[in-house]
């Protein structure tokens, strides 16, 4: 049969975003792909060359509109390695909270859109049904509902509200009923289990070749998490496990073991919010002032030419990164970065996926793009 | 949950730089570990590796010593006579040896194929000394020219490929030997040689460098300044 390019997208339910993916097709056969990327390029690492290390998390927040408190945590960790600046350990325990409750709205985002993309509506309703209850937290947290601010170089905005973290509980301890409920929903519809078990198919090895991280990579069968391998926050004092799944075949992990893997996820973060609220140093309950040492410590704000800094940082999509070079700005001050670069884990994810894709079918293509959770503001930047 | 500890890492990357003492002394990669300044100042391995060794480093890397992760690849741009606006003096003035920087983030990570039907669970405090995770930050300086190449590792790690591409599109460094090299996130009709993060493109308002000095733009000068009588 004649082979021919079809061009999915840029506005094909399957992007989840603005990007083109042009396969070529043997019949239903995908027998070639090539993602093309760049619409919605914003040239953010060249704005940041002219704003100073503050002005640039707003920036970071704005990166990925599914997860920016993770995006703009990554940044900040990054700019402390660069500026040294030190964190008093209540901010560490409160930004846990806080990337750790991202990170559920993060994934709860991804099933809401990803149960669509494979033939179950209904899930995406009770989505983002819970995932306002934790975009609520974080409002109450940061001041708005999507790009909240609220990290700061040498600790947070403000400390967490009174009734916080009673609130907190309650709404964790729904969540974790309505997850049995999702799994009903899921585990037991033919029609999900159709479409996600048996295509999609990568291994482990292949993938942290390709530079494939986070969540991809756990379903592969390995529990390699940057929050274990690469410590950073107090990961190591709370109470949780690097969730794995366990892949059925040679050929690695399927679109089913990539969902499992984040619905584990969820779970794991939820218990290590439960237990940074227990443990959080002076309670959860106390509410301290704007800028109280316990929050907050004054960072320099200036880098000197020649200093670098970076951080690995777990992103809900896979291994984030932010390499700062200092010493930009009027007359050599050093209040800007000469240079900022920011690692997208989705960037790297997306080719990688299209080319797995190749030997599928096109009605797959949602199913195998879907279950990679890309994202296309965090890849374009 | 248990986690590296600040001993584990700062064993890996000792080991690690007499491993590269040993194989590549005399050829001017060098190595060091360095710290973190904040945090909980866990080292990383900084290595200086002059363009030409760039590719027999990387496979003796990845092949010999299980750095199987490419974290990024980017580039930085220290013209001799950067400006920043009107009347600021150079950055890096003068260097001849630093027009250009290439840096590489690998990583070094403990992944295998687990067999069918298990799961591979690693436990932090029970790796092996050539298991434990590393992080890997490689510079590369290249002299100041207008057309600076390095070689591509994309055949190493499949990883480096868009990571290449990006870093070309946008800072324009040639990858010596990469495939399909292309425009990832300028358009594709870009002219030819337009790198928007070298530093001789300012960020610039209406004419005026620096939007942040002068928001309003009330010190903006007209266009035709300078050629009126």
């Amino acid at each position: 049969m004649a082979q021919m390019w079809i061009t999915m997208g840029p506005q094909h339910p399957m992007t989840h975003g603005l990007w083109t993916l042009r396969v070529k097709v043997d019949g239903e056969t995908v027998v070639d792909t090539d993602p093309e990327l760049g619409f919605i390029h914003r040239g953010v690492e060249k704005i940041c060359e002219a704003r100073n290390y503050t002005q640039i998390t707003p920036y970071c927040d704005r990166l990925c509109y599914a997860s920016a408190m993770t995006w703009a945590q990554s940044y900040v960790y990054a700019a402390e390695n660069l500026l040294d600046a030190e964190v008093p350990e209540r901010a560490e325990y409160i930004r846990l909270i806080a990337v750790e409750m991202q990170r559920v709205a993060s994934h709860l985002m991804w099933l809401g859109a990803y149960c669509p993309d494979v033939g179950n509506l209904t899930v995406f309703v009770y989505c983002i049904r819970d995932r306002e209850m934790f975009l609520d937290l974080l409002q109450e947290l940061g001041g708005s509902r999507m790009h909240y601010n609220y990290p700061r170089i040498g600790g947070v905005k403000r400390d967490l509200p009174m009734g916080f973290a009673a609130r907190a509980r309650a709404k964790i301890e729904l969540f974790l009923q309505r997850m049995k409920e999702y799994e009903m929903f899921l585990d037991e519809s033919t029609i999900f289990l159709v479409r996600t078990q048996g295509v999609g198919y990568c291994t482990a090895e292949d993938m942290v070749n390709a530079g494939v991280t986070g969540p991809n990579l756990r379903a592969g069968g390995v529990n390699y998490d940057v929050r274990w391998a690469h410590p950073y926050s107090v990961y190591d004092q709370v109470d949780w496990t690097a969730s794995v799944e366990k892949p059925t075949s040679v050929k690695g992990a399927d679109c089913y073991d990539r969902y499992r893997v984040r619905m584990t996820e969820m779970i794991e973060s939820c218990r290590m919010i439960l237990d940074a609220l227990d443990k959080i140093p002076g309670g959860a309950e106390t509410h301290y002032e704007k800028e109280d040492p316990m929050i907050y410590k004054k960072a320099p704000i200036r880098a000197p030419e020649g200093t670098t800094g970076f951080h690995h940082f777990e992103d809900s999509r896979g291994e984030s990164m932010f390499y700062l070079v200092g010493g930009g700005g009027k007359k050599g001050r050093g209040e800007y970065p000469y240079r900022i670069s920011i690692r997208s884990p989705m960037f790297i994810t997306i080719p990688f996926v299209a080319k797995t894709m190749i030997g599928y079918k096109v009605a797959d293509i949602p199913a195998i793009m879907g279950s990679f959770d890309p994202c296309i503001g965090e890849t374009d930047r | 949950m248990d986690s590296i500890s600040s001993e584990q890492n700062q064993n890996a990357t000792k080991e690690f730089v007499s491993f590269i003492e040993e194989r590549f002394g005399g050829t001017g990669i060098t190595a060091e570990p360095v710290a973190h300044r904040s945090g909980k100042k866990f080292e990383f391995l900084r290595v200086l590796c002059p363009p030409k060794h760039w590719l027999g480093l990387a496979k003796w890397l990845c092949f010999e010593r299980g750095v199987n992760h490419c974290s990024m690849i980017t580039g930085v741009h220290y013209p001799e006579n950067y400006q920043y606006g009107e009347s600021q003096p150079a950055i890096s003035p003068g260097n001849p040896e630093k027009g250009w920087e290439v840096t590489v983030h690998l990583m070094r990570m403990p992944v295998k194929n687990p067999p069918v039907g298990k799961a591979y669970v690693l436990r932090p405090s029970k790796l092996a000394p050539e298991e434990i995770p590393l992080e890997i930050e490689v510079n590369i300086y290249l002299p100041q020219t207008d057309t600076p190449e390095v070689d591509s590792v994309q055949s190493i790690w499949e990883g480096a490929d868009w990571n290449e591409k990006e870093t070309w599109d946008l800072v324009g460094i040639k990858f010596k030997n990469h495939d399909n090299m292309m425009r990832v996130l300028n358009p594709h009709d870009s002219p030819a040689g337009f790198h928007p993060l070298q530093k001789q493109h300012k960020i610039r308002y209406n004419d005026h460098f620096e939007m942040y000095d002068d928001p309003q733009g009330f010190g903006r000068k007209p266009i035709d300044v300078g050629k009126t009588k």
